[in-house]
């Protein structure tokens, strides 16, 4: 009897173990504040803030440990030191590119969004139509705006309000082995070593056939001459790139894709010839831009896509035996006027809605704290520097910074700020794998993809917070 | 209703003792179950939701991915289904009577894989197929054979994923025939033997009909699994080339949490768990009436 009322007590304690465990989640969970901090008079703010890989170290990529979250855990231990309202703890989460958006969707659809986000702008537009980002204006002031150039805020700004605090640029051009180039004897196509190079079309397809005939196969057993992908959104942008390279608009005034004509088929048919003829690495129906990027590192490619921190990590991994040493420079990517396309990736971070206005104010205050602080914006420089006086400071250790702002002239807006950006890169790769495999042609590509990608467009205008208003 | 307060009280514990098990079956099956049937009937955005009725299912049947997708479920179902239970009563029945020694060492090959994580054996796939840098279009390139893009030719994409699950997977199948095979009363051998049975005899007419429950057992299992099948795809073609090898899962799991339309993914899943219930109850009928 007396086992039989224990197991009937520790039965119900289960239970009720179980229940107050499910009750309590909500309590507990990280994100709140909380009055009851013992040491210190203050109260305590938890956020948490999310980033892709940017760039490694707090200010360059060859400090002692240096990884992705180290800038920002920096910049929150300083932020801490001197915030006086609250005792602000960040805690800082690295969270792979291909995996933001499951991530974001999941915590958004479980009201536990991160209170930051840091990443590039084109990739977040989407939570701001979608209502889910807080609007910053109200933390931008005269000396940003004077010290920021005005294309940077209009990037980041959707309606009429600012929603991402510009911190610094991505500019995405190509990358070469100029290694490979002398060695199939292209000396005369390799631009200098701070120069980011311009080809003309005809020149880049006489590149493209040197290297397939004349690259010692010795020296770079399976290389190809130029890395080709497809396999899903990751570095898409490029994709996009080559299909404005016969001078297709992309995009008209009103924000629809008008990829259908004789210039967009043409950049189609172009990048299905060059896949076709060998000058690509085979099967790009099915590569990954990060399986191009090693095969690059590998020196198995002469042409690769790459962006500004991309091609500061890709040294820093050769500088530190990581990856094999060679010559790789910049090029942009060529058109059929003769001017290069270029574009660029504004990178700054996001307030969510997390509902919780104090963690949203302390949100934002961290924010225009790490972005505008003199010491901390210096570490702009691992990318290129939005803020004028960041260039100015670093022009002379990265001479680059000169060269992409020559670039700048030719840059165009690949998001085209429409909403519904994330759902149409989802459209691309599919219609890019049947232009590869050849189940479709290059005419029915564009016009199949201008066709679906303006549904998308068109439901996520429906949807959108910033056109209902 | 006169309550049976003896019966009640002696079936307490009974029914304390099932409660923590019946309460996460409550929360973790059965209610998202009925959750997930709401949310297929409304249009959910971060502002809120709208019912739409049944506009998700028609948008779904109007979408020609999510038809692809349903096509080449069912051929995963079927071809990986009929795969593993014919080559696991093939190996199993070879070597079921064998040395206890040799029927550990089979069994042991053929369960590895089974323990190795789904995803480390798709990255190892992945390695072997890429077509830029993978080792077998590299040996093929090396041997001048044609260039074959195993992940990325339509027609080859759906056999290839075919053989990598069903290679992953057929070991559990072995193990429970063999067990179940080992079972089977020795004297059905004899009397066979003493009847002149050959082999092929001993196979068809004994062992398959008496090892019938495993086999129901092993077609339900199989069928749940691949229904859901998601890892090999997501890491190995990533539903491509141009939606060829999309699963229902894969559907579903881009329209939740790329595409965030929650409505749709809900849509999805109230049908899988209708195919799946389909698929499921004829055969548990079966193997309940049998028992």
């Amino acid at each position: 009897m007396l086992r039989k009322r224990l197991f009937v007590v520790l039965g119900f304690a289960l239970i009720l173990f179980i229940l107050g465990a499910c009750s309590d989640e909500g309590s507990s969970s990280e994100g709140t504040t909380d009055s009851s901090d013992s040491d210190s008079s203050k109260d305590k703010v938890e956020l948490s803030l999310w980033l892709t890989p940017q760039w490694k170290g707090v200010l360059d990529s060859d400090e002692e440990g240096a990884d992705y979250d180290s800038f920002f855990n920096h910049a929150a231990e300083k932020f801490a030191a001197q915030y006086e309202e609250y005792d602000v703890e960040i805690d800082v989460e690295v969270i792979a590119a291909d995996q933001r958006d499951e991530m974001l969707n999941v915590n958004l659809n479980g009201g536990t969004p991160p209170d930051i986000f840091y990443e590039s702008v084109f990739a977040m537009g989407d939570y701001a139509h979608r209502g889910a980002l807080v609007p910053l204006n109200d933390i931008v002031d005269e000396e940003a705006k004077g010290d920021i150039a005005s294309n940077y805020w209009d990037t980041v700004t959707f309606g009429d309000d600012v929603y991402f605090y510009p911190y610094s640029h991505m500019p995405g051009t190509l990358v070469y082995n100029a290694d490979m180039f002398k060695a199939a004897g292209l000396e005369d196509y390799v631009g200098g070593e701070e120069e980011i190079k311009t080809w003309t079309l005809d020149e880049f397809d006489t590149v493209l056939n040197t290297l397939k005939e004349d690259v010692p196969t010795d020296k770079y057993s399976n290389a190809y001459p130029m890395g080709l992908y497809a396999l899903n959104t990751q570095g898409d942008t490029w994709n996009l790139a080559y299909l404005r390279m016969f001078g297709n608009p992309f995009f008209d005034d009103n924000g629809n894709i008008v990829l259908n004509d004789e210039n967009g088929a043409e950049a189609a048919a172009w990048m299905k010839d060059i896949n076709d003829s060998g000058l690509t690495n085979p099967g790009a129906e099915s590569v990954s831009s990060n399986d191009v990027n090693a095969m690059f590192q590998n020196q198995q490619l002469g042409i690769s896509f790459t962006n500004s921190v991309l091609y500061n990590n890709t040294i820093a991994d050769m500088e530190s035996g990581n990856a094999p040493e060679f010559d790789a420079r910049l090029a942009n990517i060529p058109s059929e006027s003769g001017d290069p396309l270029t574009f660029t990736y504004v990178t700054g971070a996001a307030v969510f809605d997390t509902g919780d206005e104090t963690r949203i104010k302390v949100s934002k205050d961290f924010v225009k704290f790490f972005s505008s602080d003199p010491e901390l914006v210096k570490s702009s420089k691992n990318g290129v520097p939005v803020r004028t006086s960041v260039a100015e400071e670093f022009k002379d250790e990265n001479p680059f910074f000169a060269a992409y702002d020559e670039n700048a002239q030719y840059m165009f807006s690949f998001t085209g700020n429409v909403p519904g950006y994330s759902e149409l890169r989802q459209v691309l790769y599919p219609e890019l794998q049947a232009l590869y495999t050849g189940e479709k042609t290059p005419e029915q590509v564009v016009e199949d993809y201008q066709t679906k990608g303006n549904e998308v467009i068109e439901s996520s205008r429906a949807d959108s917070v910033i056109y209902s208003e | 209703m006169k309550v049976n307060r003896y019966a009640l009280k002696r079936n307490m514990t009974g029914y304390l003792f099932i409660a923590p098990q019946l309460l996460f079956f409550l929360v973790f099956l059965v209610y998202p179950i009925f959750e997930g049937i709401r949310l297929s009937l409304f249009k959910i955005s971060y502002q809120g939701t709208t019912f739409v009725g049944f506009d998700n299912y028609t948008a779904l049947f109007s979408n020609p991915v999510f038809v692809k997708s349903v096509i080449n479920t069912v051929v995963f179902v079927v071809a990986i289904v009929a795969l593993t239970v014919l080559f696991a009563i093939f190996v199993s029945s070879a070597i079921f009577d064998k040395n206890a020694k040799y029927v550990s060492f089979i069994r042991g090959s053929y369960y590895i894989p089974v323990m190795v994580s789904m995803v480390v054996m798709s990255m190892i796939w992945g390695f072997l197929l890429n077509p830029a840098n993978g080792l077998i279009p590299y040996v093929m390139r090396e041997l001048e054979l044609p260039a074959v893009n195993f992940l990325g030719n339509k027609d080859l994409v759906l056999p290839v994923i075919i053989f990598v699950t069903f290679a992953t997977n057929v070991g559990q199948a072995i193990i429970l025939y063999i067990a179940s095979m080992i079972g089977v009363p020795k004297e059905l051998f004899e009397a066979a033997e003493i009847d002149g049975a050959n082999r092929k005899d001993v196979i068809f007419k004994i062992l398959i009909p008496l090892v019938k429950p495993t086999t129901l057992y092993i077609i339900i299992i199989n069928i749940i699994a691949v229904l859901k099948i998601f890892v090999v795809i997501q890491l190995l073609t990533g539903g491509g080339p141009n939606n060829a090898s999309t699963t229902l899962m894969y559907f579903l799991y881009n329209n939740a949490f790329k595409y965030n339309q929650l409505g749709i993914a809900s849509a999805v899943g109230v049908i899988m768990f209708v195919i799946a219930l389909l698929l499921a109850i004829p055969q548990l009928r079966t193997m309940l009436r049998k028992e």
